[in-house]
């Protein structure tokens, strides 16, 4: 079984700074699948974080939505480049995020992460699979 | 901005269980990155994975307690390539231990049914086909 894409979503309490967020770290927003209840952000050809206002979201699911308290998911993106990697993390902080650990240079990975302003987790990677050690190919 | 891979990580009980339960519905593991603490379920080769973390291992990435499955945090959904793939999946899945939470839709364009996981967590399952979409969201 393979899938072809994935629409990862989450709850927020404002979709119009959520938007504003994701857009000043350098996303795309995907119109034609967005209002004033979601937003989607294309991440890539096959992968959209669709963020949905609280009271939207609750419609999809029977239990209520956590208030921040508690981790249910978190979520690692791989990017193109160390750079990359740095640059989306400031943009995410100074937009409001904070940083969740200090960056972590594994040689032929590095390692950042924000959790947004809504709260979800988010752990930025860079693999430069030419270096990668011998124990994982 | 754009990024080439998503691990979506989510808390289990068992590891075990949990890997028999995937494997179940068709997909296959990547054993590099599986070990008692974690199993990797591919998705889509190279683009979408998904980590299943024991409950206290993943409770090492977050300040935050691990949700109780009380609440929602996130909602999965994922592009299958055709409406039969849909359905055995949710059928697949609610005799493993699954349950199903909502009944199927039918939009014509596109066709949605949906799984809670033996862990909680919930799947939106999709066929869309691309040539049917009419101008609308």
């Amino acid at each position: 079984m393979k899938i072809n894409q994935i629409y990862v979503n989450l709850p927020v309490k404002d979709i119009q700074k959520t938007k504003e967020f994701w857009i000043n770290i350098g996303f795309f927003v995907n119109e034609q699948i967005s209002d004033e209840r979601a937003v989607c952000i294309i991440m890539s050809d096959h992968i959209y974080v669709m963020f949905i206002t609280e009271e939207y979201f609750q419609t999809f699911s029977e239990r209520p939505v956590p208030k921040g308290d508690t981790t249910q998911v978190l979520l690692a993106i791989g990017l193109n480049s160390r750079e990359e990697v740095d640059q989306i993390v400031n943009a995410a902080v100074a937009n409001g995020a904070y940083q969740h650990e200090e960056p972590q240079d594994y040689g032929w990975m590095y390692h950042n992460s924000f959790w947004d302003i809504n709260g979800h987790g988010w752990n930025v990677t860079f693999a430069d699979p030419s270096q990668m050690p011998q124990e994982y190919k | 901005m754009e990024i080439n891979q998503i691990y979506v990580n989510l808390p289990v009980e068992n590891v075990q269980e949990t890997r028999a339960f995937w494997t179940t519905l068709g997909f296959s593991i990547n054993e590099h990155y599986s070990d008692e603490k974690a199993i990797c379920v591919v998705m889509k080769e190279n683009h979408i994975y998904i980590m299943f973390l024991k409950e206290d291992f993943f409770s090492t990435f977050t300040d935050r307690p691990v949700a109780g499955g009380e609440t929602t945090q996130t909602l999965l959904a994922i592009a299958v390539n055709s409406r039969e793939e849909v359905d055995i999946m949710v059928k697949t899945a609610t005799e493993n231990g699954g349950s199903a939470y909502s009944e199927p839709q039918d939009h014509g364009w596109m066709y949605q049914s949906a799984f809670s996981d033996i862990n909680g967590h919930q799947w939106e399952v999709m066929f869309a086909d691309a040539s049917k979409i009419t101008d609308k969201k």
